[in-house]
């Protein structure tokens, strides 16, 4: 016998776990969003990490009120709300008042997520709710506050024209013909790298697919739902006017691997995430041809999260029988 | 099969999902199994499925070692696995029933030991009287599932039956009885594979063993080339095939897809894809029941964990008590946090050292608190890693959110009845959920709601 007698504990198995954890992944996300944040710092200057640090603090504020209220366990340390926080950063223009992230976040997190019961009971992706919200609340604001690109020269604050989809939304082929000549012969490599107006996270395409990597590495992220995105919007890209720019331009890219991906309001088999990710690109691209917003992947993400619990019963899982039709 | 592997030739393995825990099997896989009789043993009469036997035995009796100690009409009996004298026939504890009535000896030996030589010409007898030894000496699955032995052999009638599996998988982390078994006695082993191969009427047996038990697989093949079979009748055609190391290789219906591509339909045994399967230390107390009219007395088993002082493999009389293993080995440590009967994935919690071992005991296992994990559980976030480790195809996250919801009769079509409790959904599951736990009690409340509505 041993000399003390240890607590001894009874459960059903298994008796060992593997070393992932909810929280584990959510801070492994937050990690592979950095790349695109010190881009946007590079790009746009300081006043990035000033609106990101904003939205986080509004989204953590409201987790915390959250929790309290539902007198649940608290979960402000899991990494989700900071996730949040960062994502609704990244969707917003760089020139926004630093205050109004704060209030989207705060909204966003409390009536998406906490509302609905917290991590895993959210409907609709947080951050994009966030954006909605703030599209309404603030119109001006997140459409007009852009800021030219300028490595090197943070604090420059120069308020752009728009986004180049807005451009040619509003002014059609003759806008589009002004914007090429003004970018000059290395467009294609400044959009894809990230040299363009646009929301924080959403410029550097390269920055975006580091952190993808990541994710892809670690196991957190397949590729069904960001490919199927993109192969949706790419489907559409020829009714636009230039399609080149169109599948460098906006959110998909940032859509495509870090929100469409959101465990929470995604399908989970195979099949399920391929419908996801084709019906999130062809509204992407409906809206941007042929409705009234420049980008539509915010939209059109929020639109495909309502399908979700459809999908995970219309393809289920493959089992394990000859026929492998589910019961 | 992982982006380093391409263009190796990939190992046999199940169609999908499936977990790769870590082994643990360095702790006691170089240990030579070692003899251990305890003074007293006490034997629970429930030690395999179905009825429980009824005691055969009084206080204060004498025993010999191999004696009938207690009896189910027509199944399998429960025998003395040292001489001595009845000490007591009470209620005592049982790992998994709670509680039970336990035949306690006092071992003394007697002056004509029985030997349990080899009898000459067991290769001959017929089907029927192999089939009655291998019932009298109570063998059962010793993987773990302790069915009736002689039950799964005995074939319904028009049965089609091609291929015997042999079950070397030993897939659960940290045990090494069956590996060891493969080594040391890989003769009896293979023999016994030939006996119920002829007892079943096949002339084809396949023995799997895990990518990970190399020595094992190289010893039975030796040990097939060496044998002779051949000069048996009938002839059975066996080979060793190694599959993938991937937890669960050794369930049934997994062992059968890796080693003959053949699926078993929903509800079905294997037996209806044309295989009986095996454990191999099954097939080793088959040949001892019919060779030697030796019934199970002892079983070997794995104790280890980081908790106990010195990890054995060990050959035991069924009845030892957890105690005495504990005082053999040395002792466990004081940050230990969990004993276990059986692997750390499909094995159960005990708190009670007085809980004796079973035939189906494969493991005894002393963890700590690095080794298992005692933390709370959380929401579903619908990552579907359970649903990517499910060896079946099952919904385990669709189960748990139904089960929070208290709607446990709804959860049929997320294949509940076809759970068999691998542990792979909770293992990988990054928020904690028990939803091993979950499944069972959407069982039970099926039972339940069953007997009922009867």
């Amino acid at each position: 016998m041993s000399e003390s007698s240890p607590t001894l504990h009874l459960s059903s198995g298994p008796h060992i776990a593997s070393g992932r954890s909810t929280a584990q992944i959510m801070w492994m996300v937050n990690l592979s969003l950095v790349p695109a944040l010190l881009w946007a710092w590079a790009v746009f200057g300081p006043v990035v990490l000033a609106i990101a640090v904003s939205s986080i603090l509004g989204c953590v504020v409201a987790e915390a009120a959250a929790c309290k209220i539902a007198k649940t366990a608290m979960t402000v340390f899991d990494g989700s709300a900071v996730c949040s926080g960062l994502l609704l950063a990244y969707t917003l223009p760089p020139g926004m008042p630093i205050w109004m992230p704060f209030i989207g976040g705060m909204l966003a997190m409390f009536f998406t997520k906490g509302m609905f019961g917290g991590l895993g009971y959210n409907i609709f992706n947080v951050a994009l709710v966030g954006r909605a919200m703030m599209m309404a609340t603030f119109p001006v604001e997140m459409t007009t506050r852009w800021v030219a690109p300028h490595l090197g020269a943070a604090g420059v604050d120069t308020i752009s024209a728009a986004t180049a989809l807005a451009q040619i939304k509003l002014g059609g082929e003759a806008a589009l013909a002004k914007l090429l000549a003004a970018a000059g012969d290395g467009v294609w490599f400044d959009y894809f790298v990230g040299m363009r107006a646009g929301s924080i996270g959403e410029v550097s395409a390269v920055m975006i697919l580091l952190g993808a990597a990541f994710l892809l590495w670690k196991g957190i992220i397949k590729l069904y739902i960001p490919i199927s995105v993109l192969a949706g919007v790419a489907l559409l890209a020829p009714f636009s006017l230039s399609p080149g720019l169109y599948m460098l331009s906006g959110g998909i890219w940032l859509g495509a691997f870090f929100m469409a991906t959101d465990y929470v309001t995604s399908p989970i088999t195979p099949k399920g995430q391929i419908i996801f990710g084709l019906g999130i690109g062809l509204l992407t691209g409906i809206i941007r041809n042929w409705g009234g917003y420049p980008e539509g992947i915010c939209y059109a993400i929020m639109l495909m999260n309502i399908l979700t619990p459809a999908l995970n019963d219309w393809f289920r899982p493959k089992r394990l029988t000859a026929d492998g039709v589910p019961s | 099969m992982s982006f380093f592997s391409w263009g190796k030739a990939a190992l046999p393995t199940f169609s999908r999902g499936g977990i790769h825990p870590d082994e643990h099997k360095e702790l006691t896989e170089d240990l030579p199994i070692e003899a251990f009789t305890p003074t007293t043993v006490s034997l629970p009469v429930s030690q395999s499925l179905g009825a429980p036997a009824e005691p055969s035995v009084v206080k204060a009796a004498k025993v010999k070692r191999g004696d009938v100690i207690a009896t189910v009409p027509g199944g399998v009996s429960l025998h003395a696995p040292v001489s001595g004298i009845i000490k007591n026939v009470q209620t005592g504890p049982h790992a998994a029933l709670v509680y039970d009535t336990v035949i306690t000896i006092q071992a003394k030996a007697a002056e004509d030991e029985p030997e349990f030589a080899e009898e000459a010409g067991w290769q001959d007898l017929p089907i029927a009287q192999m089939l009655e030894r291998i019932r009298d000496g109570g063998v059962v699955g010793l993987g773990g599932a302790t069915f009736p032995t002689y039950r799964k052999l005995m074939l319904p009638k028009g049965a089609k039956v091609d291929t015997l599996v042999i079950n070397g998988s030993e897939c659960e982390p940290y045990l090494t009885c069956d590996y060891r078994l493969m080594l040391e006695e890989s003769d009896k082993v293979v023999l016994g594979s030939w006996l119920i191969a002829k007892i079943i009427g096949v002339a084809n047996c396949v023995i799997g063993v895990e990518d990970n038990k190399q020595p094992a697989a190289e010893k039975m093949r030796q040990t097939i080339a060496a044998l002779g079979l051949e000069k048996l009748e009938p002839k059975v055609r066996m080979s060793v095939v190694v599959t993938q190391t991937r937890y669960p290789q050794g369930s049934e219906k997994q062992l059968v897809q890796s080693l003959t591509g053949r699926l078993v339909p929903k509800g079905g045994l294997p037996l209806s894809v044309g295989v009986v399967v095996q454990n191999v230390a099954t097939a080793y107390a088959c040949l001892e029941a019919v060779r030697n009219r030796k019934p199970v007395l002892e079983r070997v088993l794995t104790v280890s964990g980081l908790g106990i002082k010195t990890p054995k493999n060990l050959r035991v009389p069924i009845g030892t008590s957890v105690e005495d293993i504990v005082a053999h080995c040395g002792g466990y440590s004081a940050d230990t946090v969990k004993i276990l009967t059986g692997g750390p994935m499909m094995g159960r919690t005990i708190a009670d050292l007085d809980i004796a071992v079973t035939k189906g005991t494969s493991g005894l296992l002393f963890l700590t608190a690095a080794e298992t994990s005692l933390d709370g559980y959380q929401a579903c976030i619908s990552c579907g890693a359970c649903v990517d480790a499910c060896p079946m195809g099952l919904e385990p996250n669709r189960v748990s959110q139904y089960m929070e919801a208290g709607r446990p009769l709804e959860t049929e079509r997320f294949g509940v009845k076809e759970c068999f409790e691998c542990g792979c959904c909770s293992y990988s599951c990054p928020a904690k959920r028990p939803l091993v736990q979950f499944m069972q009690v959407a069982k039970a409340t099926y039972r339940r709601h069953e007997r009922k509505s009867k």
